[in-house]
């Protein structure tokens, strides 16, 4: 183990997870678990909300023993009979892959016209990534992907994992979960900042379909600055170029554009795609350094910790997060307030609409109470 | 009596599927209730007691999602040596070590008879290759381990391997049995051997060719050839395990001395 490694105690994502959210980024129809029944079965029922069927070979006591080779070849030919699928992927588990299960001869067995990725994956990687990586080049070998995309993801991956590690779920021995600060308290001190004319930097960094609700947050920010008549003091940055990434991610972004757009709000800087979060913080410092570095304060939402504190220091920062232990380090990053969206992944799942979300709420209607007590 | 349940390790080949079919037989001959378990997915611990024939094994039954009873798997031979096959799932696919695991609990929940033996041999493959492999001494079901060895040096190298291993999992070492393979100053170096690693060497076998003979045809040397003088070696044996009480946590040899040792 090398000296900086540190062993993490706390639970965090596996990596047969992120195989799965990877294979629905992919666009495929069927991903089959090849393994217990009840394994990811949490995540297993969350990708169904997103569209894609989600199955399991569940492989028993026997299944350990003798090998679940036949169990996964007729399991492939039953999806391709209830489904009609035009990709289906096949992850590994723990208990297969512990016991030598091979992917590719069931694919053989079962002999579909359809196009199988086969992802040999266990949660036995220390970072989550490894799942990710693993489903990319698995999709290259099936031709599903190119060696460009590829070699791009790859590098985006590797960033992930180092921001986790410098102020993410990875930089601790064990996180302490928190559910921030008041969403009520720091929107006042929104409303109250905008009113006094301080000028604000929204900066969305948003992991993929998150950002359908930490746009609104970006939405609500400007709504409020609009009513106070102090819309020109709102800059606003967000990673929405949806000329990159994965299908599915580009989607995500053309449909947050399309929302921005409908309601009338401005994206200043574009500062990547919806994948390129580890590695927007450095565009964002420049910006910042070029032409934002007098603003009062900035809003961060999605993955803060990708953003450097270098060009931040003279603001205000405020942070949402969706990430419960993600609440300590960033304040030790030295952000002011942290808040967390709790359970904003499944809210932003089988969406293609900016979704409310509760800190833009509280910040609408603080805003209207507010000016209900002014008007009487 | 305290019920004595013994593993026989030793390095693959070295004949202890043979040594425990004998020395079940010659327990037996002693009136002692005796049953042999076949952890090895080769399945064949017991063929000499069943006059040559084999058993379906748990696995086998497990595999057909039988619900297994005790007279599936339990079968008698020789002098009413209740023999059990464990099985496993083919060469290559699966798990052989968790067969091991999941047939034994299902032999514990379904074998009523296991409590009235005086003694139950379990043949434990000679590779130790993962956790299921030693699950009978992990789950408490072995009280006393014995390693069988020639005095060559692979086997020994084995033997002085096992006795790390034991000292791991906390496991008492019962003895060690020379199964000869006629090489130069053999009973000497396992004696030796057996000294410096705290333990004593309960047996010295002879090799001889009526315990293959005798194989061939199915049989243990004690049914087959009950006169032959290799058969009265499986009996003093026999009796010096079912009399033993000393045990202890094996130390083991460093490279260097094993090899002195064997030259």
């Amino acid at each position: 183990m090398a000296e900086k490694d540190i062993s993490i105690i706390h639970p965090r994502p596996s990596s047969i997870v992120a195989a799965l959210y990877t294979l629905r980024d992919l666009n495929v129809d069927v991903a089959i678990l090849h393994g217990p029944p009840g394994c990811s079965f949490k995540h297993a029922r969350l990708l169904e909300e997103d569209g894609i069927h989600v199955v399991t070979t569940a492989l028993d006591e026997n299944g350990f023993v003798f090998g679940g080779r036949e169990e996964l070849s007729t399991l492939l030919c039953k999806v391709n009979e209830m489904f009609n699928p035009k990709l289906i992927g096949v992850v590994g588990t723990c208990a297969s892959m512990i016991i030598g299960e091979e992917l590719s001869e069931p694919v053989q067995d079962a002999n579909l016209d359809v196009p199988v990725i086969g992802v040999e994956v266990h949660a036995g990687y220390p970072n989550n990534t490894k799942g990710v990586l693993i489903a990319l080049e698995s999709a290259c070998d099936a031709g599903v992907i190119d060696d460009e995309e590829l070699e791009r993801q790859k590098v985006l991956l590797e960033e992930a994992t180092n921001v986790e590690k410098r102020h993410g779920a990875a930089s601790k021995e064990y996180l302490v979960p928190s559910r921030g600060d008041l969403k009520y308290k720091v929107a006042e001190k929104v409303i109250n900042y905008l009113k006094e004319g301080k000028k604000c930097l929204t900066i969305m960094n948003a992991k993929k379909e998150t950002g359908y609700m930490f746009a609104d947050i970006t939405v609500a920010i400007n709504e409020v600055a609009e009513q106070l008549g102090v819309s020109d003091n709102v800059i606003n940055m967000a990673n929405v170029d949806d000329t990159l990434g994965l299908p599915r991610v580009r989607h995500h972004a053309t449909s947050i554009m399309n929302d921005f757009r409908e309601k009338g709000i401005e994206i200043h800087e574009i500062i990547g795609g919806m994948d390129e979060y580890p590695i927007t913080g450095e565009k964002v410092s420049e910006l910042i350094a070029e032409k934002y570095n007098d603003f009062d304060f900035a809003v961060i939402t999605g993955v803060p910790h990708a953003i450097p504190m270098d060009n931040l220091q003279n603001m205000d920062v405020i942070s949402v997060t969706n990430g419960p232990r993600q609440v300590y380090p960033l304040k030790d990053m030295g952000h002011s307030n942290v808040i967390v969206e709790i359970d904003l992944h499944p809210k932003t799942l089988g969406v293609s609409n900016i979704v409310e979300s509760e800190f833009g709420a509280t910040m609408r209607e603080l805003t209207k109470d507010m000016q209900d007590a002014e008007e009487a | 009596m305290e019920q004595k349940r013994i593993a026989i390790y030793g390095k693959g080949g070295i004949g202890k599927s043979s040594t425990a079919s004998n020395v079940a037989a010659a327990c037996a001959d002693e009136g002692y209730k005796v049953m042999i378990i076949g952890c090895d997915p080769k399945s064949d611990s017991s063929i000499t007691l069943l006059g040559g024939k084999r058993i379906q094994t748990i696995l086998d039954l497990l595999r057909q999602k039988i619900d297994v009873k005790e007279e599936d798997i339990v079968h008698e031979g020789y002098k009413g040596v209740k023999c059990v096959e464990v099985g496993g799932p083919e060469p290559g696919i699966g798990c052989a070590g968790r067969g091991i695991i999941v047939a034994i609990q299902r032999l514990r929940k379904v074998c009523k008879s296991i409590d009235d033996m005086d003694l139950i041999i379990y043949d434990v493959p000679g590779d130790i290759v993962c956790g299921g492999f030693v699950a009978p001494i992990r789950k408490g079901l072995v009280n006393e381990a014995y390693i069988l060895t020639s005095g060559e040096y692979m086997p020994l190298y084995a033997a002085n391997n096992i006795c790390k291993g034991l000292a791991k999992i906390d496991t008492p070492l019962s003895g060690i049995i020379c199964n000869s393979r006629s090489v130069t100053r053999e009973e000497e170096i396992v004696k030796k051997f057996s000294e410096e690693i705290g333990s004593k060497l309960m047996a010295f076998i002879p090799k001889e060719q009526i315990v293959q003979d005798c194989e061939r045809d199915g049989f243990s040397v004690l049914e087959k050839a009950p006169d032959s003088s290799v058969a009265g070696v499986y009996r003093e044996l026999a009796h010096a395990i079912m009399s033993n009480d000393s045990s202890v946590l094996p130390s083991s040899l460093e490279d260097e001395r094993l090899r002195e040792l064997t030259r």
